[in-house]
């Protein structure tokens, strides 16, 4: 046969199996709808495991990019999140600091050395008890952690040792019940006076939230009298550099203590990558193992399709013999069958990746989920579904074109 | 241009052996009008499906135009019977869920043949056995005589060599037998070689030559009366 008529004969086998999936629609729904739970299935939950996964990325990079924190104390698990390390004793130097700072600038894109301590507040007849934190004018771009009212202090007040304070949204509710501009206001910190120069963004964590930020030099002239830190914050140059910024400061810091090794050191170093890693790294087995569950449904509507297409073969026998008898050969008959499978296996898998997109929007509009379909997990479904109707219909199109001739022509 | 010598062919059935064809030769000129007539049983059938290739003897040989049909593969069959014969069963054998003209068409699909002309092919046929007005008609929304009316026009698209006719005036009442034999005898005397299996004598009259099969052997053949 020549091109021409392979093509002919192509055509013809997708529209006779068209005319036969037509001629029994609710059969063909029914055969299909294995497939379509599948697909759908594995597109909607691989939706929800990246969906879960990404709100867990974003809610990370609310900490701040490429962020590194130098922690005094021993190591106590890698978490950014654990602090607020009030009250630790702060072991970092000065020189600790001089060090990192001298990196280049395709490591090291800014640092803020912090420390912190309880302080009581007040407010004409108000009191509350906040996390006092001493810092640097580049905490917020580091800590992605900005005013919303207000300007934080600046290098100025730094060097000036300016008693100004940027106050928490909590601290602000607590001192200011009554919602006025608290800018300008004066408010005691330890019985010291303060002027109220910003109200930090609400975070939606109280360490956070029920806090003051005041120049580092004030805080330690004022609060702590000691010239180290308790917590270098860095930001890197990008994600690529993180480990190895990580290892040249804990070198060079091991170094400067005179200390062998991370398990003599009284510092540690938290690093966001394996935060975002760890994290990630749940949410991709959870996907596996959704996509896993979602497979196995896929592979059953292919089982269920084979099943039917045995029945239809059978059914059909006399419709083959007399093809046969009209000269057609056993691959004809083969790819007739084959192509229906496939037909119903894609159509199937057209209408679950439909119901997959709907069921992931579904999870996110009524049932509160994050949830985001992946392009990749549409094509791997999509093309599995075809696969397995190749594959299931496989079978049975091998039994129809095997067919005798006068066989399936005496078939009642 | 078909020539069988010593074909049998046998079914065990159980403990016992049905010879179906128990010795049979044959010689069938090209456009030749010839009736195999023999009651229920006899081996009409077998050797019609035999001459068609859709069956194979258990042993003789079988030369249809000089080539031996013993020697060819499933797939060598099936272009054979695409090719060369057009078959005419006694219950129609029309596909249920095609129309008139997409039934008439399916010899040409398996050939290859384009679309446009298939159809052009089909037309013709259709109008040939005076069903130009039938042709999206579905099977079931046709009459016996319309329906075998298809089926020859099925058989006749790919213009075989030879119609195979199995008993086609079996399911239809005289007058339409009638006129199914009718389109038969003009059919061949346009040259196409005819064989009709039959147990009516009357039908069988028609032919140019009528072989009696009874018990799977030929007992008598004779020069018919027509042609
Ligand atoms: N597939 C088969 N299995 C068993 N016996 C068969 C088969 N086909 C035909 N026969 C037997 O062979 C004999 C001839 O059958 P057939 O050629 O159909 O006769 P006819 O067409 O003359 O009525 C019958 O006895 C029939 O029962
Ligand atoms: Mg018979």
């Amino acid at each position: 046969m020549n091109a021409r008529a392979q093509l002919v004969m192509l055509w013809e086998n997708g529209a006779m199996s068209f005319r036969s999936i037509l001629s029994n629609k609710v059969r063909a729904f029914l055969t299909a709808l294995g497939v379509m739970i599948g697909v759908a299935s594995v597109i909607g939950l691989t939706a929800l495991g990246h969906g879960a996964s990404l709100s867990v990325e974003r809610r990370l990079s609310t900490l701040g990019a490429n962020l590194l924190i130098v922690y005094s104390g021993e190591p106590r698990g890698t978490s950014l999140v654990r602090q607020r390390t009030t009250n630790i004793a702060p072991m970092l130097t000065a020189d600790d600091l001089a060090f990192i700072n001298s990196l280049p600038s395709d490591l090291v894109v800014r640092t803020a050395p912090e420390s912190s301590r309880n302080g009581q507040l007040k407010f004409e007849n108000r009191n509350t008890v906040a996390t006092v934190i001493g810092t640097d004018p580049d905490y917020p771009a580091i800590r992605n952690f900005q005013p919303m009212y207000g300007a934080f202090f600046s290098q100025l007040d730094m060097e000036s040792r300016r008693n100004v304070a940027a106050i928490g949204v909590q601290t602000y509710r607590e001192l200011f019940p009554d919602g006025r501009d608290p800018l300008g206001e004066t408010i005691r910190i330890n019985g010291l006076p303060f002027r109220v120069i910003a109200i930090m963004e609400e975070k939606g964590s109280p360490a956070q939230d029920a806090s003051v930020f005041i120049p580092f030099t004030t805080y330690r002239r004022s609060l702590s009298g000691s010239d180290n830190y308790a917590i270098i914050n860095i930001q890197a140059a990008s994600t690529d550099v993180m480990y190895e910024l990580q290892e040249t400061i804990e070198n060079e810091l091991l170094r400067l203590r005179r200390v062998p090794s991370m398990e003599w050191a009284n510092f540690y170093i938290a690093n966001q990558m394996d935060l975002i890693g760890t994290v990630t790294g749940v949410a991709d087995t959870f996907t596996l193992l959704l996509a896993g569950i979602a497979a196995i449904s896929l592979l059953v509507g292919g089982i269920g399709i084979m099943n039917i297409m045995l029945v239809s073969v059978t059914e059909r026998t006399r419709e083959i013999g007399v093809r046969m008898a009209l000269g057609a050969k056993g691959r004809h008959v083969m790819t007739q069958f084959l192509t229906e499978a496939v037909i119903l296996s894609a159509g199937g898998g057209l209408i679950g990746v439909g119901l997959g997109y709907l069921f992931s929007w579904g999870a996110q509009r009524f049932g509160r989920l994050a949830s985001v379909v992946t392009p990749d997990s549409v094509l791997i479904a999509f093309s599995f579904a075809v696969v397995i109707g190749l594959f299931f219909g496989g079978y049975p199109a091998y039994r129809a074109s095997r067919l005798d001739p006068i066989e399936a022509l005496r078939y009642e | 241009m078909i020539s069988i010598s010593d074909v049998r062919k046998h079914y065990q059935m159980g403990p016992t052996v049905v010879h179906a064809l128990d010795g049979v030769s044959l010689q069938i000129e090209a456009a030749e009008f010839i009736a195999i007539i023999g009651p229920s049983g006899s081996g009409k059938s077998t050797l019609m499906n035999i001459i068609g290739c859709l069956d194979s003897p258990d042993s003789g040989s079988y030369e249809l135009a000089g080539e031996e049909v013993g020697e060819l593969l499933p797939d060598e069959l099936a272009e054979v019977r695409n090719l060369h014969v057009g078959f005419v069963f006694q219950t129609f054998n029309l596909l249920p869920r095609a129309t008139a003209i997409e039934n008439v068409e399916l010899p040409l699909i398996y050939r290859g043949v384009g679309a446009r002309r298939r159809r052009a092919a089909a037309e013709q046929m259709l109008e040939r056995v005076g069903l130009a007005d039938r042709m999206t008609h579905l099977p079931t929304e046709l009459s016996g005589g319309q329906r075998q009316r298809v089926a020859i026009a099925r058989a006749l698209v790919g213009r075989p060599s030879m119609i195979l006719a199995d008993e086609p005036t079996g399911a239809l009442d005289t007058r339409t037998g009638e006129e199914i034999m009718a389109l038969f005898e003009e059919l061949n005397r346009d040259g196409v070689t005819l064989i009709l299996v039959t147990h009516d004598q009357a039908l069988a009259a028609h032919a140019g030559r009528m072989v009696r099969l009874l018990d799977g052997l030929i007992v008598e053949t004779r020069a018919g009366v027509a042609v």
